[in-house]
C-alpha cells in the first residue's frame, strides 16, 4: 500500500500512509487512537473506499468495493468485535455470507463441518463445528472467527486489537498460533496498541502517527520505549516510571492504616437482570467479597471482563443492591445506599460507561460538569439554578482539564472519548470527595488522556483520597496500584502486585489446563 | 411552507365534499378572530388546552409519555365537581381555593397511579395512564347517572354548582372569558421557571435525556417519576375543576371534547416550551372553533373539520421535524 489517503469530512485521517507486507510474516500496525490503524486495514479489505493511493498484491494492482472482493483475493479480516451470531451454531456462522450459501438451498452444512474441522486440526485450531457460539468462551470465539477467514482461504489475516478481551494466558496462546500459522505461510497483520504484544510475536513492526508511517522496523532491533516514543512523538513518562518508585508509595499508604474509608465484608450481590439462554456462561453475581481500602491508596480490581466487574462496579454506585454482608463507607452502613446516598457519603463514581452513566449529551458540557450539584451551593440553591455560575465553573474545567470544546456552552453530545472522559472526572473531583470508584477511566483512550488522567488520580492519592480502581488493562494496574485484587467467576482475591500472578489469577490460576487456544 | 401544504390539502377535501375552500378558510378566520365574541371563545376553549399542556410539557421533559391527561382532567373535575356540590362553603374566597386544591389534588392522585404503577411493578406508563383515562370516564358517567344525578334534570348530568363556586369573567368590557383564564396566564411563567430555572426541572429535563447518568448524579428515579406524574396529574386535574366552575357550571359527560388528547398535541407542537404552550393552545383552540363555524355556514360535516385539524397539525409536526434535522 503506497500513499494511502482518506478524508472524513475535514479531517484526514491518513495521508500518504504506506504499508509492506511481506509472505509469511507477522506484521504489527501500531498506533495511538485515532492514527489510522483501523481505517488503513479497512482500505485494505474494502470496507471503506480509499480516497488516493495504490495497493498491490503480489505486484498486481487491486481495487476492491466491498470486502467479497478482498476475500477473493485471498485476504480476511478478524474484527475487535466479533461478527458472529450467539444463537447459531459455529458452522453455520462460518458458512453465513459465503458463497455456497445461495438463496432457496440449504447449504450442505454436513461437508462444510467436516472441511472446517480438518481445517482446524491441520492449524491445531480445535474446535467443534456443532457448538452453539454462545456457549464460546471469548478465546473461542476468535479462534471461530480465524477459522472462518481461513476457510475461505485468506493468505493474509488482519486481526484488530486480537488480545483486547483474552486473559493473559489465552493472549500468550494465540500468539503461539499466529506464529505457527505465520511458519506455515500465512501473513498476518495485527493492529495493536501494546507493545509488550509487538516484542513478543511481530517480525516487523509500522508505526503510524496521525495518518502518516513513522517507520517501518524490525522487531528484533528495537525496544519498547523506542516504539512508545514513535507512537506518540515524545517521551512518556508513564511507560519509564520504575516499579521501585511504587513500592516507595507502597510503604507510606500501610502507614495510615488507621480506618478503612471503604469496607466490604462477605458481600453477595446478584445482578438484576438474568441472563436468559446461556446456560455455560458463569454464574453471574459476586459471592463473598470483602475488601478494605485506606486513605491514600489506590486498590486496583483487575480481571478479564465479565467476571463480575460490572456488579462490583453497580454496588459501589449504589445501582445495586447487596443481598449479604457488609458494605460501609466511613464506618457507616451503605447496604441500601441509593447512588444519591453514596454521593453524600463522599463517594465519587467514574462510570465504565461514560456515555450512558457519565454524560448527558443532550446538555451543555457546562451542565454536565456541575450537574450532580443542580439544587445546591455554588450552582444557585433549593429553587434556583444559577446558570452564570454553572457557565462560569464550565469554562473552569474546561480549562483546568484542557477539554477541547469551543467553549462551555457546546453539547457534550460532540465530545471525543478522552474529552468526554475529562468531562465525567472534572464533575467527580469538583466535591469534595473520601472514595472514588473508577471503573475502566482510560478505556478507549489515547496515550495523551492516559497520562492526563493517570496524573489526575495518583494527584489525588497524595491528597489522601481512596480510590478503588476498577480495570482490565494490566499496564494501568501496574502504573496506578498500591494494592491489587483479581476478579474472577464473581469472586476476589489479593494476589502479589506482579504480572505474573495477576495474569495468573485472571485466568482462574488452576484452570489454565484446560483452556487452551 | 407547512401551513400552505395544509390548506391546500384540506382545500382538496373541501373541494371533495362540495364546498368553496376560500370560502370556508375565509369563513374559519372571521369566525374566530373576527369579533371579540368570537376572540371570547377561542380564549375559553385555550384554558384547559394551555393548563393540561402546561402538565403534559414537564412530564415530557422527563420523557414520561403522561396520555392520561383526559382522565386526570375528568376524575379533577368530578372529584372538584363532587365538593361543590356536596361541601357547603360559603364564602367565596374559601370556597374556590378549596374545590381548585380537591379538583387538582384528584388528578395528581389520577397521575399517581400511574407512576406507582411504573415505579413499583415497572408498568408502562402510556399503557397505564391511556386505560386510567377508561376508568375516569367511566366513573365519571356513574357519578352523573347515579349519585350526583339532577333529580329533576333531563339529560345525565348533575345539579348546577352553587354560585359562591362559580368562576365569574374577567373584569373587561369587550370579553366574556371566565377566571380560569387568568390563572391559565399566570401558570404559563410559573411552569417556565420551574421547567428551566428550577432545580427540579433540570433534573427532570437531565433525568428524560439519560435516566442512568442523572441517576449516577443523584435523581432518584422513583421519587422523580412520582413527582412529575403527581404534578402533571394536578395540572390536568386543576383544568377539570375550572372548567366545571368556569365554563360547564354542572357535571354532564360530554364536558371534554378530548382536551386532554389535545394537549398532547399542544405540548407537542409547543416543542416542550410552556410560552410555546401558549401559542399551540391558541391556534388548536382557533382551529376547533373554525371547524364549527364552517360547519354552520359551509355545511361542511364536523368530522371534515376535525380531518383538517389532523392535517394541519401533521404538517406543522413534518415541518418541525425537517427543521431539527
Amino acid at each position: 500500500m503506497t500513499g494511502v489517503r482518506k478524508s472524513f469530512g475535514s479531517v484526514a485521517a491518513l495521508d500518504g500512509a504506506d504499508f509492506y507486507l511481506r509472505h509469511g510474516e507477522i506484521h504489527a500496525l501500531l498506533g495511538e487512537n485515532g492514527a489510522g490503524k483501523s481505517t488503513l486495514m479497512n482500505i485494505l479489505y474494502g470496507l471503506e473506499l480509499r480516497d488516493g493511493g495504490e495497493i498491490l498484491i503480489d505486484g498486481h494492482p487491486v481495487d476492491f468495493q466491498t470486502p467479497q472482493d478482498a476475500v477473493a483475493e485471498g485476504l480476511g479480516m478478524v474484527h475487535q468485535h466479533f461478527k458472529l451470531v450467539p444463537r447459531l451454531t459455529v458452522i453455520e456462522n462460518v458458512i453465513l455470507g459465503g458463497k455456497d450459501s445461495r438463496a432457496f438451498r440449504l447449504p450442505d452444512l454436513e461437508t462444510s463441518a467436516r472441511k472446517l474441522e480438518d481445517l482446524a486440526e491441520t492449524y491445531g485450531l480445535p474446535i467443534s463445528a456443532r457448538d452453539r457460539v454462545s456457549n464460546l468462551s471469548v478465546g473461542e470465539q476468535q479462534r471461530v472467527e480465524i477459522l472462518r477467514s481461513l476457510y475461505f482461504g485468506a493468505r493474509t489475516l488482519i486481526l484488530d486489537e486480537p488480545t483486547a478481551s483474552l486473559t493473559p494466558l489465552e493472549v500468550r496462546q494465540l500468539l503461539a498460533k499466529l506464529r505457527d500459522l505465520a511458519r506455515a505461510g500465512t501473513s498476518i497483520i495485527i493492529i495493536t496498541h501494546h507493545l509488550d504484544e509487538v516484542m513478543e510475536s511481530a517480525d516487523r513492526v509500522t508505526v503510524l502517527r496521525s495518518g502518516s508511517n513513522v517507520g517501518t522496523l524490525e522487531a528484533s532491533e528495537t525496544s519498547q520505549l523506542e516504539l512508545a516514543r514513535m507512537m506518540v512523538g515524545r517521551d512518556v513518562g508513564i511507560l519509564t516510571q520504575s516499579d521501585a518508585i511504587r513500592d516507595q508509595k507502597v510503604d507510606q499508604s500501610v502507614k495510615d492504616k488507621n480506618r478503612p474509608v471503604l469496607r466490604l465484608s462477605g458481600v453477595d450481590a446478584s445482578s438484576r437482570v438474568a441472563e436468559t439462554g446461556k446456560e455455560t456462561v458463569a454464574r453471574r453475581g459476586l459471592f463473598d467479597l470483602s475488601l478494605e481500602i485506606h486513605p491514600g491508596e489506590i486498590v486496583a480490581v483487575a480481571g478479564v471482563e465479565g467476571n463480575g466487574q460490572a456488579e462490583l462496579e453497580d454496588v459501589l454506585s449504589g445501582f445495586l443492591e447487596v443481598d449479604q454482608g457488609e458494605f460501609a463507607i466511613d464506618g457507616k452502613d451503605c447496604t441500601t445506599c441509593s447512588p444519591e446516598d453514596l454521593l453524600n457519603l463522599g463517594a465519587g463514581y467514574i462510570p465504565s460507561d461514560r456515555y450512558r452513566r457519565g454524560l448527558i449529551g443532550g446538555l451543555s458540557v457546562a451542565v454536565n460538569v456541575s450537574y450532580d450539584r443542580i439544587g445546591e451551593a455554588p450552582v444557585g440553591n433549593r429553587f434556583w439554578v444559577d446558570s452564570k455560575e454553572l457557565m462560569r465553573l464550565g469554562d473552569r474545567a474546561v480549562e483546568e482539564y484542557s477539554i477541547a470544546v469551543r467553549g462551555a456552552g457546546e453539547l457534550a453530545g460532540t465530545l471525543s472519548g478522552g474529552n468526554a472522559q475529562r468531562v465525567v472526572i472534572a464533575r467527580a473531583l469538583a466535591k469534595e470527595l473520601r472514595l472514588l470508584v473508577a471503573a475502566q477511566p482510560t478505556r478507549g483512550l489515547d496515550v495523551g488522556a492516559i497520562e492526563f488522567i493517570w496524573g489526575l488520580l495518583e494527584e489525588q492519592r497524595s491528597r489522601g483520597l481512596a480510590t478503588l480502581l476498577i480495570t482490565t488493562d494490566l499496564d494501568e494496574v501496574m502504573a496506578l496500584s498500591d494494592r491489587v485484587y483479581v476478579m474472577y467467576r464473581g469472586r476476589l482475591s489479593e494476589v502479589p502486585r506482579d504480572r505474573e500472578s495477576i495474569g495468573l489469577a485472571m485466568g482462574g490460576a488452576n484452570k489454565q489446563g484446560e483452556e487452551s487456544l | 411552507m407547512a401551513v400552505t401544504g395544509a390548506l391546500v390539502t384540506g382545500g382538496i377535501l373541501l373541494v371533495l365534499v362540495g364546498a368553496n375552500p376560500v370560502d370556508a378558510y375565509v369563513e374559519m378566520v372571521k369566525g374566530t378572530f373576527g369579533s371579540w365574541f368570537d376572540v371570547s371563545l377561542v380564549l375559553t376553549e385555550m384554558v384547559p388546552l394551555v393548563i393540561i399542556g402546561l402538565g403534559l410539557v414537564i412530564a415530557f421533559k422527563a420523557r414520561i409519555w403522561n396520555i392520561g391527561a383526559e382522565g386526570q382532567f375528568m376524575f379533577g373535575a368530578l372529584v372538584g365537581g363532587a365538593f361543590a356540590l356536596r361541601v357547603p362553603l360559603q364564602n367565596q374566597f374559601l370556597a374556590i381555593p378549596a374545590v381548585l386544591l380537591v379538583g387538582a389534588l384528584a388528578g395528581a392522585l389520577w397521575g399517581l397511579l400511574v407512576a406507582a404503577a411504573r415505579v413499583r411493578w415497572r408498568v408502562n406508563e402510556v399503557i397505564s395512564s391511556l386505560l386510567l383515562n377508561y376508568v375516569a370516564l367511566f366513573v365519571f358517567a356513574y357519578a352523573v347517572r347515579k349519585p350526583l344525578r339532577d333529580p329533576g334534570g333531563f339529560k345525565p348530568t348533575s345539579e348546577r354548582v352553587p354560585d359562591q363556586f362559580v368562576l365569574g369573567d374577567v373584569p373587561v368590557d369587550e370579553i366574556r372569558v371566565h377566571v380560569g383564564i387568568v390563572v391559565a396566564l399566570l401558570l404559563v411563567p410559573l411552569v417556565g421557571f420551574l421547567v428551566n430555572r428550577s432545580p427540579f426541572g433540570m433534573r427532570a429535563t437531565m433525568f428524560g435525556m439519560n435516566p442512568e447518568a442523572a441517576q449516577a448524579a443523584g435523581v432518584n428515579a422513583s421519587k422523580m417519576t412520582l413527582r412529575i406524574m403527581m404534578l402533571s396529574g394536578a395540572l390536568a386535574g386543576l383544568a377539570g375543576i375550572i372548567q366545571v366552575l368556569g365554563s360547564e357550571l354542572r357535571l354532564s359527560n360530554n364536558m371534554s371534547t378530548g382536551y386532554g388528547f389535545t394537549a398532547i398535541v399542544v405540548a407537542l407542537i409547543a416543542r416542550l416550551r410552556p410560552f410555546g404552550v401558549l401559542l399551540a393552545a391558541a391556534f388548536l383552540g382557533a382551529l376547533t372553533l373554525g371547524g364549527d363555524v364552517i360547519q354552520r355556514t359551509q355545511q361542511v360535516p364536523r368530522v371534515l373539520t376535525m380531518v383538517i385539524q389532523a392535517i394541519f397539525v401533521l404538517f406543522l409536526l413534518l415541518a418541525d421535524r425537517r427543521r431539527s434535522n
